[in-house]
C-alpha cells in the first residue's frame, strides 16, 4: 500500500519548526504502513490543540475531531458499538495532549479498565501549546510555563502509572525523535485493547522559549521524574472488551409480570375515585404490600396509580406509598385530601405528620392505625388495629390495607388470588397470611368506629 | 395486548427498545436511574449494549461515539447530569449525529431534592447551547406518552440527524400506573438516511439549506470527516467562510422547517370558550382533571397540553387560541419558563402563570384560577 493511503506525502505540516507533533505524525504513518491496515478500518480522533491538526493531515482515514479531553471518550463510544456490530473492525486511535489527558482523565481510566480496543497517543509537551503555554498536570517540576514563569512546583503525574492501576495491558513511552517510535506504535495499534504510548516531546514555540532545553536536556528532565522509556510493565493476559462483555453475567431473568389480561378477572363495585396513603417504615414491606393491592385493583378492573417515598438512604426511616384508586384513568396524581391513611409504625407515623399529610386530612377520612400509636392530629375517623403485635411488623401494612378492604369491599378475593398468582410459588406465602390476618382483625373490630 | 402496571421510566425504555436503540450508557441518578437499570437488563437481549459509564459526561460521548459509528443511542439523567452533558449535547448538534437524552427533571438548583418532581428544567434543556440552536423537545405526561414520545424522540433524532430530549420529570417517571398497550399510539421506527453512494460523499452535504445530510458510519466505505469545530460540507475546518456560515444556518434551518410536522399536542377545545389553560408534562394531568371539574360547572373552558415543548407547537397553540381572551399557563416552576417563552405567540391576550415549586400543582388550583380571571 502506498504511503499517501496514511500521512499524504504532500502534506504540509501545520507545526512550528521542531515541534514534536510532527515527528509523531510520521511515526504513525510508518506505523500504519508496517501493519498494512485498510486507511477505513482507522478513526483517527483527535482532542483539542495543536495535536488535533493531525485530521486533515490523513485524506483517507475517517477522522473525528472532538472537544477538549473528550477524545478518548468518543473513540471509546466507537469501539462499545463494534462489540454488537457484525462484521467489525474499527481501530480508534486516539491523539491527545497532556493537558486533554487531565481534563479527560477519567475517561483514560475507564477505558482502560475497559480493556476497549483503542490506542491513545499521548502527546505530552509538558503544557498546554494552543493557548500560549500554560502548565498543565503532566508539566515537570521546576519548568516555567506562562502560568508557572518561576518553575511549576506541583509534582507531575505519572499517567503510565495511573493506567497501569487501572488495569491497562500495553503501556510505553517514548521520545518524539527516538527511531523505535513507529515500531511501538504499531504494536500499540495491533494490541486488541486498550493502549497507551506516552510521547516526550519539545514544544518550540514555548517549551524551548523559557526553559534551557534541547533533546539531551529533555532526557535529563525525564531521568529525574525516574520515568523509563520503551515498552514499560502492563497487566498481561487482559481478556478482549469483547470477551469481558460475552462472559458478563447473564442479567437476572425479569420478574414475574404483573397480572396482563385483556379484560378484568373480576370486578370492583367501586364507583368514585379513592385516595390512600399506607405509611410505615423501611424494611417492612410498606411499598411492596401497596404494589400487590395495585396488582389485584388492576385485576379487578380498576385503574391506579403509586407513588413511593423514604429517606435518600432507603434501609431506614419511614416508607409510604401513596395510591389512587379509580374505576376511571386517573389524573391527578397527588393526595390533597386523603380516604384513607393506613399507619403501620412509628417512623410512619411522624413522616404522615411532617409531610402534611394528617393536616389534609377530612372528617370522612379513615385512620386506621396500629393500636401502639397515639392518636394523629387529624381529623378523621380512628380505627386502631393491632396491625403489628397480632399480624407482624412486616406483614403490618397488607394487614391494613385487608382489614380497610373488610370495611370497604372494593377488591373481590378473586382479584386478591389474581395479584399472589404474579408471585413466585415461595414467595405468596407470606402475604397471603398477611391478608388473612388483616381480615381477622377487622372482623374482630366491625362496628367499632370511635 | 394487557392492561399492566408500569411506571414511567420503565415506559422510556421501553419506546426506546420500540424505536430500534441498540446501544446505551448510563449513571445512577434519582429519579432517572430506572431507565438505566431497565435498559442495562433488556439491551443485551435486543442485539445491543448498555454499559455503566464513569461519568454523565462519558455517558453522552459514549452515546455520541456509538451513534457516529452507526448505532441508535441514548442515555438519561436529571438536571445534575444534564448540567455536566451540555459540552456533549452541543458536540452532538455541531457534528449532526442523533442521539436521544431522557432528562428526568427533579428539584433544583444544584443538587436541589433528589426525590421531589419540578418542572425547572425546561429552559435548560432548550437554551443550553452555545449560538440558541433549537434542541427539539418532548414532553410526556403519563407512562403511556413516556413510551410513545420516546420513540417520536428517536424518530426526529434519526430523521434530523440532532440530539434529542425527552423531558421527563420525577412524578411522571416514578409514578406507577396502568398502561392498555393496546391504546399505545407508537409511531413506526425511523431509520436515519444513509449514503447511497452515485455522487461523492461530503459529511455534512447538502444541496439545499434545510435538507438532512446523508448519514455514512465512521468505519463504513466511505471516510467520513466528523468535526466539532466550524466547518463546511466536507467537514473541513474553516475559519468565516461563507460555506461555514451556510453550514451554520443550516443547523437550524433543518429543524426549523420540520416545526409543524413535530408538533405533538392533546387538546380539549370548546369553541366558545373564553379560558384557555396550557400545560405540559405532570401538571398537564391535573389540568384535565381541573378543566373537566369547571365545566361540569357550565364554565366555558379549553384545553392545551403541548407534548412537543420545542419548537413550540404554534399551528396547534394558535388553532387553540382562536376566541380566547384568558391564557392560563400551570406548570411546577417558580418561573413560568414555558409560560416566558409563549408570551410571543400570546399576543394580545390576558396571560396568568399557575406556578409552584415542591409540590404538584392541584386541579383545585388550576380551577381557582380559571374562576378569578372569570371575575
Amino acid at each position: 500500500m502506498a504511503e499517501n493511503q496514511y500521512l499524504a506525502p504532500d502534506a504540509k505540516l501545520p507545526y512550528c519548526r521542531g515541534c514534536g507533533h510532527a515527528a509523531v505524525v510520521r511515526h504513525l504513518s510508518r506505523a500504519l504502513e508496517r501493519l498494512q491496515l485498510p486507511p477505513r478500518s482507522i478513526a483517527l480522533t483527535t482532542d483539542i490543540g495543536c495535536v488535533g491538526l493531525a485530521d486533515s493531515l490523513f485524506p483517507y482515514l475517517h477522522t473525528v475531531h472532538t472537544t477538549h479531553g473528550r477524545s478518548t471518550a468518543f473513540a471509546t463510544g466507537m469501539a462499545l458499538a463494534e462489540v454488537v456490530l457484525e462484521p467489525g473492525g474499527l481501530k480508534p486511535v486516539v491523539m491527545i495532549g497532556d493537558g486533554g489527558a487531565m481534563i479527560g482523565l477519567l475517561h483514560l481510566v475507564h477505558a482502560a479498565q475497559l480493556n476497549v480496543d483503542i490506542t491513545v497517543l499521548l502527546h505530552n509537551n509538558f503544557l498546554f501549546g494552543m493557548t500560549g503555554g500554560q502548565h498543565s498536570a503532566l508539566t515537570p517540576l521546576d519548568f516555567a510555563t506562562a502560568t508557572t514563569p518561576g518553575g511549576n512546583w506541583t509534582p507531575p503525574l505519572d499517567l503510565v502509572a495511573l493506567l497501569r492501576a487501572a488495569h491497562a495491558g500495553f503501556l510505553a513511552r517514548h521520545l518524539a525523535t527516538d527511531a523505535a517510535l513507529d515500531a511501538t506504535i504499531a504494536e500499540a495499534i495491533a494490541y486488541p485493547g486498550f493502549a497507551l504510548v506516552e510521547i516526550l516531546e519539545l514544544c518550540t514555540a514555548y517549551g524551548t522559549r523559557w526553559n534551557q532545553l534541547t533533546g539531551s536536556k529533555l532526557k535529563e528532565i525525564i531521568a529525574r521524574q525516574g520515568y523509563q522509556v520503551g515498552r514499560l510493565e502492563a497487566e498481561a493476559g487482559r481478556p478482549t472488551l469483547r470477551e469481558l462483555y460475552r462472559r458478563a453475567p447473564p442479567s437476572r431473568p425479569a420478574r414475574a409480570a404483573a397480572p396482563e389480561a385483556e379484560k378484568p378477572m373480576t370486578a370492583s363495585p367501586l364507583t368514585a375515585e379513592l385516595r390512600l396513603v399506607v405509611a410505615g417504615s423501611a424494611g417492612e414491606r410498606v411499598q411492596s404490600a401497596a404494589a400487590l393491592f395495585c396488582r389485584a385493583a388492576l385485576a379487578a378492573g380498576l385503574y391506579t396509580t403509586q407513588k413511593n417515598d423514604n429517606p435518600v438512604t432507603q434501609g431506614t426511616g419511614f416508607s409510604l406509598a401513596e395510591i389512587c384508586l379509580s374505576p376511571r384513568p386517573i389524573e391527578y396524581t397527588g393526595m390533597e385530601n386523603p380516604d384513607v391513611v393506613i399507619v403501620a409504625s412509628g417512623d410512619g407515623w411522624k413522616e404522615l405528620q411532617a409531610n402534611g399529610t394528617f393536616a389534609r386530612c377530612r372528617p370522612e377520612t379513615l385512620l386506621l392505625i396500629d393500636a401502639e400509636l397515639e392518636a394523629p392530629p387529624a381529623q378523621g375517623r380512628l380505627l386502631r388495629l393491632e396491625l403489628r403485635r397480632a399480624a407482624s411488623p412486616s406483614r403490618a401494612a397488607l394487614a391494613g390495607l385487608a382489614a380497610w378492604l373488610v370495611l370497604s369491599p372494593f377488591l373481590p378475593d378473586a382479584a386478591w388470588q389474581a395479584a399472589l398468582a404474579t408471585l413466585s410459588a415461595d414467595r405468596r406465602a407470606e402475604p397471603s397470611e398477611a391478608l388473612r390476618m388483616g381480615r381477622e382483625l377487622r372482623a374482630d373490630r366491625t362496628g367499632t368506629n370511635p | 395486548m394487557p392492561r399492566r402496571l408500569c411506571s414511567g421510566n420503565r415506559m422510556v425504555a421501553e419506546g426506546a427498545l420500540a424505536a430500534g436503540c441498540r446501544f446505551f450508557a448510563g449513571y445512577p441518578i434519582t429519579p432517572a436511574s430506572e431507565i438505566y437499570e431497565v435498559m442495562m437488563r433488556e439491551l443485551p437481549r435486543h442485539g445491543g449494549m448498555a454499559l455503566s459509564a464513569p461519568d454523565e459526561i462519558s455517558s453522552l460521548c459514549y452515546c455520541v461515539g456509538a451513534s457516529l459509528r452507526g448505532l441508535k443511542a441514548m442515555t438519561a439523567t436529571s438536571g445534575p447530569g444534564w448540567a455536566l452533558m451540555i459540552e456533549t449535547l452541543q458536540y452532538a448538534l455541531m457534528t449532526e449525529t442523533p442521539v436521544v437524552i431522557a432528562v428526568v427533571q427533579r428539584l433544583g438548583p444544584s443538587t436541589g431534592g433528589a426525590t421531589q418532581g419540578a418542572q425547572g428544567d425546561v429552559w435548560l434543556t432548550e437554551f443550553a447551547t452555545s449560538g440558541g440552536y433549537t434542541i427539539p423537545v418532548f414532553c410526556p405526561s403519563t407512562a403511556a406518552e413516556c413510551h410513545d414520545l420516546t420513540v417520536h424522540a428517536f424518530n426526529w433524532s434519526e430523521r434530523l440527524r440532532t440530539p434529542v430530549v425527552l423531558l421527563s420529570d420525577k412524578e411522571v417517571g416514578m409514578t406507577t400506573e396502568v398502561v392498555d398497550d393496546a391504546v399505545l399510539a407508537t409511531p413506526p421506527a425511523v431509520e436515519r438516511a444513509d449514503f447511497a453512494g452515485g455522487r461523492p460523499f461530503l459529511t455534512y452535504g447538502f444541496a439545499q439549506p434545510e435538507e438532512v445530510p446523508a448519514f455514512a458510519a465512521v468505519g463504513g466505505e466511505v471516510k467520513v470527516t466528523v468535526t466539532g469545530s466550524a466547518h463546511d460540507q466536507q467537514g473541513r475546518l474553516r475559519k468565516n467562510a461563507p460555506e461555514v456560515i451556510e453550514v451554520l444556518r443550516h443547523l437550524e434551518r433543518k429543524i426549523e422547517v420540520h416545526a409543524e410536522e413535530m408538533e405533538l399536542a392533546r387538546t380539549d377545545l370548546d369553541p366558545g370558550a373564553s379560558h384557555l389553560v396550557v400545560s405540559y408534562g405532570i401538571t398537564a394531568r391535573a389540568a384535565r382533571q381541573a378543566v373537566a371539574a369547571l365545566r361540569r360547572e357550565g364554565v366555558r373552558v379549553s384545553f392545551f397540553q403541548a407534548q412537543t415543548l420545542f419548537p413550540i407547537p404554534r399551528r396547534a397553540l394558535d388553532w387553540a387560541l382562536a376566541g380566547v381572551e384568558n391564557v392560563l399557563v400551570a406548570e411546577e416552576n417558580l418561573t413560568g419558563q414555558y409560560r416566558a417563552v409563549l408570551a410571543r405567540c400570546l399576543e394580545g391576550k390576558r396571560v396568568v402563570g399557575i406556578n409552584r415549586i415542591g409540590g404538584l400543582i392541584a386541579p383545585g388550583e388550576i380551577v381557582q384560577a380559571v374562576r378569578a380571571a372569570e371575575a
